[in-house]
């Protein structure tokens, strides 16, 4: 929070990028009509999953990919690793990809021998300093270009020193192109998987991606289980409405899709594409029928451009892969309800990421379901403690409260006396057991022994004071 | 392994309960389908100027060897790469004589590393599109043994040759030719729209992170 830059580039994106995202939404004809026809294809994935990716399979192997399905993040990992040890290959070059950040799959291939160049900018960068993702579109947008020039300059990409984002880049540039030229082997993630024709897409403006499925010999592509799309003709719908609510543009400079490896009369591509499906805990989180609604997600960050919260703390605090409301919505699921408590409690509750969500899930519901299954996992047997117990009771001791008219009359009778048995002066300064952190700072009023109800059922009796014209003045 | 993990994902998915699924409303409707030729082109090019690439039309052959002269010298290429010696027609090794650049063509190669190393080395790529997309200022690319890959990606500068009369509105016209005919589905097909670009250091757009630094697009009439 007290990064300046970090600020700087938070205040601009909570400012900027809803306007750029509005302004590329109206190209639609009929913007809303384009959202809830997104909602409505993710909606459709969520229910059929099982059966496209059976149908995607199915189409994937007879293009002649070979399917690889991975339960966790140790699977999917030794996969990748047995491939490039298999194929021999001195490094891999990697496109973007949310799903390997999530299973750690860099650090396990560097760990295991093999070297691993990101090549999107951005990852490059987070690569390099060893920093997590700042935000989902942009993992390093936040990094100052002193600290970018810096690492660039030790690492060799760089000769000399410079602060414009520009010659930073065309160095990065410069370095991977040898990387690619090079390459006998390439990571990519993917998009978009079409059941219908067992194609994937890969949506990006950089064109590394485009290399790393071009030049190696070997692809790896890898998906979790809902990105799989049951058509071409929604696959293209999904790419217009991600675009737009990604980066606010209304096409990104490539859009690729590749049906099968290279034909053998084809002078460049991939002569194999292995295609990892990973689960790592989602095929558990669809049996979840409340929380599975994150599997509609599609990735696209518009989420945290327009949050409250993410516009003041920026994306290192959550932790993890994934930040923003998605990561508050996700991360619970992938880590654990119990060790995540921070994420879905620092919320307002203010629905702006679900009212901005193309793909329609509905993030306030889960926080307020995690923070139910909390409590209730809190009180269960064997868990309860003296604390826990006295907020449970004290809760439904309120809800029985509020939700009874009489109970509520009958309750403030009895609560205003005790408060203001402690007060001294005319202020409540303390209350015992209670919530000293309130009082840390403030103090209350003592409360009028009548409560508003009382008072107007005399008042409205008695005749409206009236305002003298001639002075102006209200009595 | 792969197999056990496959069927206990599966099964999984399997056993969830299933909800009702609601109809799905209508597919919206595009604007761009009621443009007419000159629209198109003039919607085209303005899409494509605003991510700082430039479109030509050409009257004919000699109009775009013209063309591709005037690129050629502005820019000072020396050597090119080009997925054939005739594009639709345009004759490149004419091109590459009139203005002393080299013109190397996929056909004059057959080891892959060969060609790879010409793509990263060369000045220009210069292809055929098979399709163009009014809508965003869209080139459509089939790649198969006469397009390869790199030649589009690869080099700084690309130059695409594109008959007019494959100018469409939408991205959904040229999808349904590609993928229509399940026997035909290329192994990759691409849409290219703009150089390539990045934003990820402070939030500063330039154009040609790794693919082409700048990007001309000639339509062609009559070919």
């Amino acid at each position: 929070m007290k990064n300046e830059r970090s600020q700087l580039f938070l205040n601009l994106v909570s400012s900027g990028f809803p306007i750029m995202r509005q302004f590329a939404l109206s190209s639609f004809p009929d913007p809303a009509a384009a959202e809830s026809y997104s909602r409505s294809i993710r909606a459709d994935v969520l229910e059929r999953m099982p059966e496209l990716l059976e149908e995607f399979e199915k189409n994937a192997i007879s293009r002649g990919v070979k399917v690889i399905w991975a339960g966790d993040a140790a699977e999917a990992n030794n996969i990748v690793l047995d491939i490039a040890r298999h194929k021999g290959v001195q490094y891999v070059t990697k496109g973007k990809s949310m799903i390997t950040e999530e299973i750690g799959l860099n650090e396990y291939l560097i760990k295991n021998g093999v070297d691993v160049y990101e090549t999107d900018l951005g990852e490059v960068i987070t690569q390099q300093l060893s920093l997590p993702p700042f935000h989902l579109v942009g993992p390093a947008i936040n990094v100052p270009p002193e600290k970018i020039s810096d690492i660039f300059l030790k690492n060799g990409i760089l000769k000399e020193p410079t602060t414009d984002p520009v010659t930073l880049g065309k160095a990065a540039r410069t370095f991977l192109r040898e990387k690619f030229r090079y390459q006998e082997m390439g990571i990519v993630g993917v998009n978009m998987a079409i059941a219908e024709t067992g194609s994937f897409i890969n949506v990006e403006n950089e064109g590394n991606i485009r290399m790393n499925k071009s030049s190696p010999k070997t692809l790896v592509a890898i998906m979790s289980l809902e990105k799989v799309v049951p058509t071409m003709a929604d696959a293209i719908h999904m790419t217009r409405t991600l675009i737009r609510n990604c980066t606010g543009q209304k096409m990104t400079s490539y859009v690729s899709f590749d049906t099968g490896p290279k034909k053998a009369d084809e002078l460049d591509g991939p002569e194999e594409i292995y295609m990892v499906i990973v689960d790592n805990g989602r095929s558990e989180i669809y049996k979840d029928l409340k929380a599975r609604d994150i599997l509609k997600c599609i990735r696209c960050g518009a989420c945290m451009n327009t949050c409250p919260v993410y516009a003041k703390i920026g994306g290192y605090p959550y932790g993890f892969a994934y930040t923003g409301p998605m990561g508050q919505a996700i991360n619970p699921l992938l880590l654990g309800i119990e060790n995540t408590t921070d994420l879905y409690r620092a919320c307002t509750l203010c629905g702006a990421c679900t009212k901005t969500c193309p793909a329609g899930v509905n993030h306030p519901f889960l926080f307020l379901e995690y923070r139910s299954r909390e409590i209730r996992n809190k009180n269960a047997k064997g868990n309860r403690t003296l604390v826990s117990w006295l907020e449970n009771t004290i809760a439904t001791v309120s809800s029985f409260g509020m939700s009874q008219g009489w109970a509520w009359t009958l309750g403030v009778k009895c609560v205003r006396p005790a408060l203001n048995f402690l007060s001294r002066d005319g202020y409540i300064r303390d209350i015992p057991f209670g919530v000293q952190g309130w009082f840390s700072c403030r103090d209350l009023m003592a409360l009028p022994d009548k409560t508003f109800h009382d008072r107007w059922k005399v008042l409205r009796n008695e005749p409206v004071p009236l305002a003298d014209m001639a002075k102006k003045e209200v009595i | 392994m792969s197999m056990q993990a496959r069927e206990e994902i599966l099964g999984r998915l399997k056993s969830a309960s299933k909800n009702t699924l609601a109809a799905r409303p209508e597919r919206p409707v595009l604007s761009e389908i009621n443009l007419d030729k000159g629209q198109l082109l003039q919607r085209f090019t303005s899409e494509l100027n605003a991510q700082t690439g430039a479109a030509y039309l050409a009257t004919d052959k000699e109009d775009a060897i013209r063309i591709l002269s005037g690129i050629a010298s502005a820019e000072g290429f020396k050597s090119v790469l080009a997925t054939s010696g005739e594009i639709y027609g345009v004759d490149i090794r004419a091109f590459g004589t009139k203005n002393n650049v080299s013109v190397s063509t996929v056909q004059d190669f057959s080891d892959r590393n060969a060609f790879r190393e010409s793509a990263f080395t060369v000045d220009a790529g210069i292809t055929s599109a098979d399709f163009a997309v009014a809508e965003t200022g869209t080139l459509g690319v089939i790649f198969n043994k006469d397009q390869p890959r790199l030649v589009s990606i690869a080099p700084p500068v690309h130059i695409a040759i594109v008959p007019v009369d494959k100018l469409y509105p939408v991205y959904e016209d040229v999808i349904e030719q590609v993928f229509k005919n399940t026997d035909k589905i290329p192994s990759q097909f691409c849409f290219i729209t703009g150089p390539s670009s990045t934003g990820d250091i402070q939030g500063v757009h330039f154009k040609g992170m790794h693919g082409p630094v700048k990007i001309f697009v000639i339509f062609i009439m009559g070919a």
